[in-house]
């Protein structure tokens, strides 16, 4: 990308930051009484338009969980739009995953053969080169990997013996993921600054999947093709000695940033705490990006790092109104949060 | 006979029900699990993840005691919850399918209980019936009819006394 127009974008995107509600925002939100107040409350933010003109009856956890994910992928889709040439490229490929998301969702629908239609991420047509529509009508998995031919993601079809064999969509999940990140990380190496927190994103998937099915007692062969096959701080040998060894022994293994972390799943995993084990993961992703957008603030990174803050704000707020419609408590509510 | 059998049964079921208070408990930890994985997934992720569990296979079909037609709960497989990939949403799954046994059961108890506690409703009245108002009625026609039998008896033995009294004064 030429310098000015990478100047231009990184000053889009140090605007668009501002826009961002903050952390003690996030925490006064989840303290609001009820879900109505909270609906309220983001009537002074970027989502007022939306929620303003849902009836007030209709605002509820699902709806506005609608408004949430349809903000996101327009926050997504507008820096993407801002950015020029090889940067605009990348970009098109980052934001792919609301494609990646959507195709797992109608899989699994046609998997266990739901009568309802998939519940997908909102996302514009001209957004996307994947025909949903058509992947919504498809009767069954194999016409789905089949509607795929000619999309990136093309590779399905050859793990639909696999996908067949271990009735589980584990196999194509993966496969997803990994083309997802190999079309990515194929471009970031390239850009300076920003293969960081792309890099730490992928690493931290690897070991929640290998902690999560470890946890599970799935077999090492399963896990191995559920992981990732690239790498940034986290080598692929280490990688395969945490999935082959026992779960206590991954700290011990585990002797690069990610040690400190893995610890806290084991000890997670033993407690039977009621933290979900991929919010301990992501936790960290998401500090690192807060992180990235004070240390970084005229790289590249700070771009991927805005955009995973977007999805961390969607997230929080996410988890704000499904724990208001269930009636927990704020402290229940809290912990679940990320960047508080 | 009928009444005494279905009591029996329904003692037999009561025992079998006293366990739902353990399944309450243990059902309220799954919704603290499910409630986890709402909060961390959403319900349009959730959701996606649930729609990779297939429908439970169970039947219900009829089963008699003492002629009264009762639900008889056959569960099939239980539903593979390997696709669900997301560690918070499996992590609900594996606790709610381990409890579906156990609640089939309870079902399956409460079911017969209520049907056969219908019946022996039913087979009470019948008894009440036959006990405060059929019996008695045909006791008390039993008691006349006797009563009538006695004084036609009695009538019978007086009129045959006066027929011998007068055939022995007209042979005298």
């Amino acid at each position: 990308m030429r310098r000015g127009a990478s100047i231009y974008l990184l000053t889009r995107v140090h605007g668009l930051r501002t826009h961002l509600i903050a952390p003690r925002d996030i925490q006064l939100l989840a303290k609001a009484r009820k879900l109505r107040d909270v609906s309220d409350n983001l009537m002074k933010t970027d989502y007022a338009t939306e929620i303003g003109q849902l009836p007030t009856q209709e605002q509820d956890a699902r709806t506005l969980e609608g408004v949430f994910l349809r903000k996101l992928v327009e926050r997504f889709f507008f820096v993407r739009l801002a950015a020029q040439g090889k940067m605009q490229d990348l970009l098109s490929r980052y934001c792919a995953r609301f494609d990646v998301e959507n195709i797992k969702r109608i899989i699994r629908a046609k998997h266990g053969q739901s009568a309802e239609e998939p519940n997908l991420i909102p996302l514009p047509r001209e957004y996307s080169l994947v025909n949903f529509p058509a992947l919504v009508k498809a009767k069954d998995v194999d016409e789905v990997a089949s509607l795929l031919r000619d999309t990136p993601y093309y590779p399905l079809l050859d793990k639909l013996q696999p996908y067949r064999e271990s009735g589980t969509t584990l196999i194509l999940e993966a496969t997803l993921d990994k083309i997802y990140f190999s079309r990515v990380w194929e471009l970031v190496v390239k850009v300076v600054g920003m293969k960081d927190l792309v890099g730490e994103e992928m690493d931290l998937r690897n070991l929640l999947i290998a902690f999560s099915l470890k946890a599970r007692e799935a077999p090492s062969r399963l896990i191995e093709e559920a992981v990732i096959p690239l790498s940034h701080n986290l080598p692929k040998t280490t990688l395969r000695s945490v999935v082959q060894s026992r779960l206590e022994d991954a700290p011990s293994i585990l002797t690069t940033a990610y040690s400190r972390l893995a610890s806290e799943a084991v000890s997670l995993l033993k407690s039977g705490s009621s933290l979900p084990l991929e919010r301990l993961f992501f936790r960290q992703l998401y500090d690192d990006a807060s992180a990235a957008l004070r240390t970084h603030p005229l790289q590249a990174g700070y771009i991927v790092a805005y955009l995973l803050l977007c999805e961390c704000e969607a997230k929080n707020l996410v988890s704000i109104v499904t724990g208001k419609q269930l009636n927990l408590s704020e402290e229940e509510i809290s912990k679940g949060l990320f960047g508080i | 006979m009928k009444r005494d059998n279905l009591a029996a049964e329904t003692n037999r079921l009561l025992t079998k029900v006293e366990a739902r208070h353990e399944l309450e408990q243990s059902l309220m930890k799954v919704y603290e699990a499910l409630k986890i994985a709402y909060i961390t997934l959403g319900y349009s992720q959730l959701q996606s993840q649930a729609s990779t569990v297939g429908p439970f296979d169970a039947r219900v079909r009829p089963r008699s005691v003492m002629g009264v037609l009762v639900p008889e709960i056959v569960a099939g497989k239980m539903p593979a919850i390997t696709s669900v990939t997301n560690a918070s949403a499996y992590t609900a799954a594996e606790k709610l399918t381990a409890l579906m046994r156990e609640l089939l059961d309870i079902t399956e108890a409460e079911g017969r209980i209520e049907i056969i506690a219908q019946e022996l409703m039913l087979t009470n009245r019948k008894v009440n019936a036959l006990e405060r108002v059929i019996i008695p009625k045909l006791q008390e026609m039993i008691r006349y009819i006797d009563g009538r039998l006695e004084e036609e008896t009695l009538e019978e033995f007086f009129r045959a006394k006066r027929v011998k009294a007068v055939i022995r004064g007209q042979t005298g």
